[in-house]
């Protein structure tokens, strides 16, 4: 299909006697985010060192833009801008001159972006200056910016927000959101964090141990993992809690300070379970759905196994 | 993706690197050092006399030494090799101990091709791969549509052109000193070369008289290739042990044990087949006898060039094959 930019295939990598990547597929769509979400270990950075040919797996293909990484690398890369963990650079060269050394390294015209690009990424001012004396955000721009120069179809991030200060990581969000959007890339984002795919990202594939366990829309797979706690401040809390019970609810605890109540609710029955309170004359100060961690998520799709 | 694009991306980090000017000036000390204490110590051993006495008693003084029977075998070698050298210069009526600032350029490629100019192009060659793994860059750089041999080779390029450099501007340093401490004249003087030690006894069937200037650009070419052979062997152990400090402190530990082993270790033949015993290549073309019997010029300069391409086949191989995980 046109519409498959990026595939990988029952990916498969070995160190020695484990298994650190276990038959990953994936698929990546033109023009979307697709989040590569696990925790720290999962094997999130070793499929993305496969993806951009740094390591070669040992069973499993990938595919960019119809391209098979291992026959056709430097076709395959023309396609491909990436970081591959940290955005790092040569620190003794200025900006400039780092971006001037990678497009050196691709097709005819990566030199003439230069300028275009480092105004896109607010880095115009300091382009002349060593990276040694940029911050680490202003590293991340820089590394973006390498990574666009050759005008790619696809974008590969590992962990972009790493190291960032909230505001560099919303201005990174945006950033990847506006590539989509606007230019149309493909990006393949990974994150140990659950916020951050579900801002960046269309798409999301959990991996776990080395095995992706879920893969589909974002809001979707938070739904079907983790979307059904409910915390509800309500006075008198016990009758609360009792009430919920009778409806249905699931897992009902109340808090130590005796106004809270946390159940499992269904995401469509609490329009529900809310009237069935209030007609029950208990108060209902505050109905919140909390952002369950990953790692909640990961003990509901393991089955209880601890990340 | 022009090759020459990536030749000029390697010299770019060579010379922007701090590296590049501490070797500019360990060759401006060094040499200038040298020079200084040369000079100095040069009046007082001389003491004024006709050159062709002083010869005479150097020779008469050897012959004593040999007569008495007491020296090990391998001086004797030595002695005899002196002597027919120093015969040789009185016969030809050129003074062994002459000097000036084109004499003393030839003499500082005989005495830096052991260590100093190998050691120089361990410190360009042993850094070029591992600091990009050590920086990091090493995930962009191998991620570009580039093959990772031509990436390689790119480095390569720079990396001869870097010791070529060094070698032309460690003459010219040479000659600049030189130059003022004894005058920048005598490019054509006639100079001796070529003498060989047979077996136990002095060979003169190779000895030859050669205009300075050739004998110098002859010498600083041997001590060149020299730098490129172990240039090579450094660029392996920096591809193979992905830290520069690592690359480095190898590759110079081998140089100075492949300085001592032949003194300490004359006997062992096989030490021949070392790259580093086959360093000083100058020397076996134009001077003192080898250390070992049956290193021949040609023999060292085929053991160092074997060295080389066997180090450049195996780190171009694990270069293009190994994966990058760190």
């Amino acid at each position: 299909m046109a519409d498959e930019v990026l595939v990988a295939e029952h990916l498969t990598k070995r160190f020695g006697d484990r298994e650190a990547v276990s038959d990953v597929s994936f698929t990546l769509h033109a023009g979307e985010v697709l989040g590569f979400l696990g925790p720290n270990g999962a094997g999130k950075t070793t499929t993305i060192r496969m993806l951009v040919g740094l390591a070669r797996p040992d069973g499993g293909r990938i595919r960019i833009r119809g391209l098979d990484l291992a026959t056709h690398f430097r076709e395959a890369m023309v396609h491909v801008g990436s970081i591959v963990e940290a955005p790092d650079l040569y620190k003794y060269l200025t900006g400039r001159e780092n971006l001037t050394h990678f497009a050196r390294m691709l097709p005819k015209g990566a030199e003439d972006r230069i300028e275009a690009l480092a105004a896109m990424v607010q880095m115009r001012e300091r382009l002349d200056d060593r990276v040694a004396t940029y911050s680490l955000g202003m590293r991340q721009r820089l590394g973006i910016a390498q990574a666009l120069l050759g005008n790619p179809d696809v974008l590969i991030l590992d962990e972009p927000a790493n190291g960032l200060d909230p505001a560099g990581i919303r201005e990174m969000r945006e950033l990847v959101r506006r590539l989509a959007g606007d230019r149309g890339i493909s990006v393949f984002v990974s994150s140990h964090l659950l916020s951050e795919v579900e801002l960046m990202c269309d798409r999301v594939a959990i991996i776990h141990r080395g095995r992706t366990l879920a893969s589909g829309p974002v809001r979707e797979l938070l739904e079907r993992f983790e979307g059904d706690r409910l915390l509800v401040r309500a006075r008198p809390a016990a009758a609360a809690a009792e009430r919920l019970v009778a409806f249905g609810a699931s897992d009902v605890e109340t808090s130590a300070a005796g106004d809270l109540v946390s159940a499992r609710v269904d995401a469509a029955r609490v329009p529900d379970a809310l009237r069935d309170l209030v007609g029950a004359g208990v108060d209902v100060y505050s109905v919140e759905r909390p952002d369950s961690s990953l790692e909640d998520a990961f003990l509901q799709i393991t089955g209880g196994e601890t990340v | 993706m022009r090759f020459a694009g990536l030749v000029e991306n390697e010299i770019l980090k060579i010379s922007r690197q701090r590296r590049f000017r501490v070797v500019v000036f360990i060759l401006v000390a060094l040499i200038g050092l040298i020079v200084f204490a040369q000079s100095r110590g040069r009046e007082r051993f001389l003491g004024g006399k006709d050159w062709h006495v002083r010869t005479q008693e150097r020779m008469a003084n050897i012959q004593n030494w040999l007569r008495d029977g007491r020296m090990p075998a391998s001086s004797q070698r030595w002695s005899r090799f002196e002597l027919g050298r120093l015969k040789y210069h009185l016969e030809r009526d050129i003074d062994p101990e002459a000097i000036s600032g084109p004499l003393f350029t030839r003499a500082f490629a005989n005495a830096s091709s052991y260590l100093l100019l190998p050691l120089l192009a361990i410190v360009f060659a042993s850094d070029i791969v591992s600091a990009e793994f050590q920086q990091g860059t090493i995930k962009i750089l191998l991620t570009r549509p580039v093959g990772r041999v031509r990436v390689l080779a790119s480095k390569l390029v720079a990396l001869m052109l870097a010791i070529t450099l060094t070698t032309v501007f460690g003459a010219a340093v040479a000659y600049a000193f030189g130059g003022i401490a004894y005058g920048y004249r005598g490019w054509a003087a006639p100079v001796l070369t070529g003498f060989r030690i047979g077996g136990q006894s002095f060979d003169p069937a190779g000895v030859r008289s050669i205009e300075l200037w050739k004998e110098t650009i002859l010498v600083f070419g041997l001590a060149w290739f020299a730098m490129l052979c172990v240039g090579a062997i450094a660029l392996l152990s920096s591809v193979l042990l992905r830290s520069t400090a690592a690359a480095m402190g190898t590759m110079v530990a081998a140089l100075i044990a492949g300085s001592i082993l032949p003194r300490l270790a004359s006997q062992w033949e096989a030490q021949k087949f070392l790259f580093v015993t086959c360093l000083p290549l100058p020397d076996y073309y134009s001077g003192s006898p080898p250390p070992i019997t049956g290193l021949t010029i040609g023999f060292a300069a085929s053991v160092l060039a074997a060295w080389a391409i066997a180090a450049l086949i195996t780190a171009f191989v694990v270069f293009a094959r190994r994966d990058v995980l760190a």
